[in-house]
């Protein structure tokens, strides 16, 4: 404290100022994340023995790596269908006038603005045996007896879909407003389609927006533990539900841990591929 | 402020000693907490038993905390010097996992007022059951024109896609197993028999949900029309106006222990004993077994009446005749392989 103001770097403050998150994430995140590491090293559920086992039970099982296979093919799924259904929406959101934006914004927002399980509880209505989808085919005759979509793969990627829908059209909205309107006009007047200008100019400025959509929406739907228990049903296991029943059913904490951890770091590995992705692209769009 | 290495250290030091000793945050007496289950359960302890309890115990303060067996244990287990929680409701099944973790004090049997009036299968030493839960076949009526009268109806090709199950997570998935292996021979020891019924059972499975809650909401659906149901399940989702009805097996329905217990190292004992005393009383037992609670009583004074005399019992004895006790020592020490067993074999 006694040193002169003036000799003291400005930028040492920004140090301070960062400490009270810093010491939260370290109480409250790297502490527990560190004991459930250690939790984790065990090969018993009291936790008295050293031990990979739990990792080694893991990783030679062939179900638990389907299970965690299917967990990440599922992440895949439902970013490709919110992209493929959200690129169009935010491009819309570009071309329209204020009054049309406010309205696309809302309909985006609205989702977020009720609770997962209502949301999901909507989609039970919706897919099943009864449910509007096939009280309709019925009605017109398209089909006799009603489809299962409830506790179907189909049905969870459907309804994590319009779960996770603002996650990946608000980057993309984001994304696209940035783009300067003049290219497309510069694109147009040198002879380019609209489809070749979208490809050559708008998909590549866009893609640090898709990247970003892409990272939130995967880590949002290979975790949505509700959703996929709900509309997946009992017998369609994910990493979250699987997570649950060692934890929580069982009490073998030891193994469970392994499961996060294993969890954590296939998550990570997808989130780094988006991550190295979206700095090529900066280069690209940057070019 | 400058952060310097002694203003860290002394932030760091004191939240350290608050994780290492939380008796040093919480050090002031705090009200009794019970751990109830979540949904109609803790309507009904609201409603019932709280009021009786305080009526009896100058207005003492309680808190009700509904949670699963299972956090319940989790979280007296991460405390276990100082538990957050004074006392316990269990499913049997976790009912033993508490006791054999030692989370729970004996229940002062000897100066208990209503222990010994409890029929005998109620009367746990480690924390008795004050009511019972009783699992039997549930069908949607309009769908199902002869009601169902064994276990053995689930497997008729009349219901093919139309059966719900739940996974083995659940007491009600876990006993409903058992019952089906002993119905084809096999008991609480070996429940392969059971896996192979279910292996029969899967054309007429339409869902196996992830958890009890879950089947109802089917019922609503009409994406099932018969499955095993929890008795009280049912009468909440018929006062509703959903066609439903439940009707016990010829087997037997299988009932489930809801034991009790006090937490060790609870700093409100007295009132812990107090409030499960309150809970065994014939006259909380009555108020819960009639409508809209219908919880089955297990203090022998009650008179049975109602539904529950229409449908599972008029007197203790019949009770007795009628319901199935597992053995659920026996269940744990398998537990968790068949939880894996069925997560591998149960896809449709």
């Amino acid at each position: 404290m006694g040193a002169a103001p003036a000799s003291r770097d400005v930028t040492s403050y920004g140090m301070g100022l960062a400490v009270p998150l810093a010491l939260f994430f370290l109480v409250f995140f790297v502490a527990p994340l560190l004991q459930l590491l250690w939790l984790s090293l065990h090969n018993d559920t009291a936790a008295l023995h050293w031990g990979l086992g739990q990792y080694l039970h893991f990783l030679t099982d062939p179900f638990s790596l389907s299970v965690l296979g299917s967990t990440l093919l599922l992440g895949a799924e439902v970013t490709a269908v919110c992209l493929v259904l959200g690129f169009p929406i935010a491009w819309l959101y570009q071309r329209v006038g204020p009054r049309l934006q406010t309205i696309i914004i809302l309909i985006v927002l609205l989702p977020l603005l009720t609770s997962v399980v209502v949301r999901t509880f909507a989609w039970i209505v919706i897919l099943g045996r009864q449910g509007i989808i096939n009280a309709t085919l019925q009605s017109l005759g398209i089909i006799n007896t009603p489809l299962k979509l409830l506790y179907t793969q189909f049905g969870v990627v459907i309804a994590l879909a319009q779960v996770q829908m603002p996650l990946m059209t608000l980057p993309l909205i984001t994304a696209l407003s940035r783009i300067d309107s003049n290219l497309d006009d510069a694109s147009c007047s040198l002879g380019a389609g609209s489809w070749r200008t979208f490809f050559k100019i708008v998909l590549p400025l866009s893609l640090p927006g898709v990247i970003a959509g892409c990272t939130l929406t995967y880590a949002a739907a290979i975790t949505a533990f509700i959703t996929q228990s709900l509309i997946g049903g009992g017998q369609m296991l994910f990493m979250p539900m699987y997570l649950y029943q060692q934890a929580s059913t069982l009490q073998n904490w030891p193994f469970a841990s392994a499961i996060s951890i294993i969890f954590l770091l296939a998550v990570l590995a997808v989130v780094s591929v988006f991550t190295t992705l979206g700095r090529m692209s900066r280069g690209y769009g940057g070019a | 402020m400058i952060m310097n290495r002694r203003s860290l250290m002394t932030t760091a030091l004191t939240l350290g000693a608050m994780k290492a000793f939380p008796g040093l945050s919480f050090a002031q007496a705090r009200p009794l907490v019970f751990a109830t289950f979540t949904g109609s359960w803790e309507e009904a302890h609201k409603a019932v038993l709280v009021p009786a309890f305080r009526k009896a115990n100058a207005d003492a303060a309680i808190v009700l905390d509904p949670m699963l067996s299972v956090d319940q244990i989790a979280k007296v287990n991460a405390a276990k010097a100082n538990p957050p929680i004074d006392v316990m409701l269990h499913d049997p099944g976790p009912a033993l996992v508490a006791i054999g973790q030692d989370l729970v004090e004996p229940y002062p049997v000897e100066k208990s007022a209503y222990y010994k009036d409890l029929i005998s299968e109620a009367q746990e030493p480690m924390g008795p059951a004050p009511f019972f839960q009783v699992v039997g076949l549930t069908y949607n009526p309009e769908a199902v024109k002869t009601p169902p009268t064994s276990w053995a109806d689930l497997w008729k090709p009349e219901f093919k896609g139309r059966v719900g199950i739940t996974n083995l997570n659940s007491t009600l998935g876990t006993g409903w197993l058992v019952e089906i292996a002993k119905m084809r021979g096999g008991s609480e020891a070996n429940v392969d028999p059971g896996f192979k019924a279910l292996e029969e059972l899967k054309p007429n499975l339409a869902a196996v949900a992830a958890n009890p809650g879950a089947l109802a909401t089917l019922f609503q659906q009409g994406q099932i029309d018969i499955s095993p149901g929890n008795f009280n399940a049912i009468q909440i989702l018929k006062a509703r106006g959903v066609p439903v009805e439940f009707v016990a097996p010829k087997e037997g329905a299988i009932a489930f222990k809801t034991t009790i217990h006090i937490v060790k190292n609870s700093p409100n004992r007295e009132l812990a004993f107090k409030l499960i005393e309150a809970a065994l009383t014939p006259e909380v037992q009555t108020t819960l077994m009639n409508p809209p609670y219908l919880i089955v009583p297990t203090n022998s004074k009650v008179t049975m009446g109602g539904e529950i005399a229409r449908v599972l019992a008029k007197d203790t004895a019949e009770l007795k005749q009628k319901f199935v006790f597992q053995d659920w020592k026996k269940i744990n020490e398998q537990r968790s392989a068949w939880i894996e067993r069925f997560n591998r074999e149960i896809k449709i």
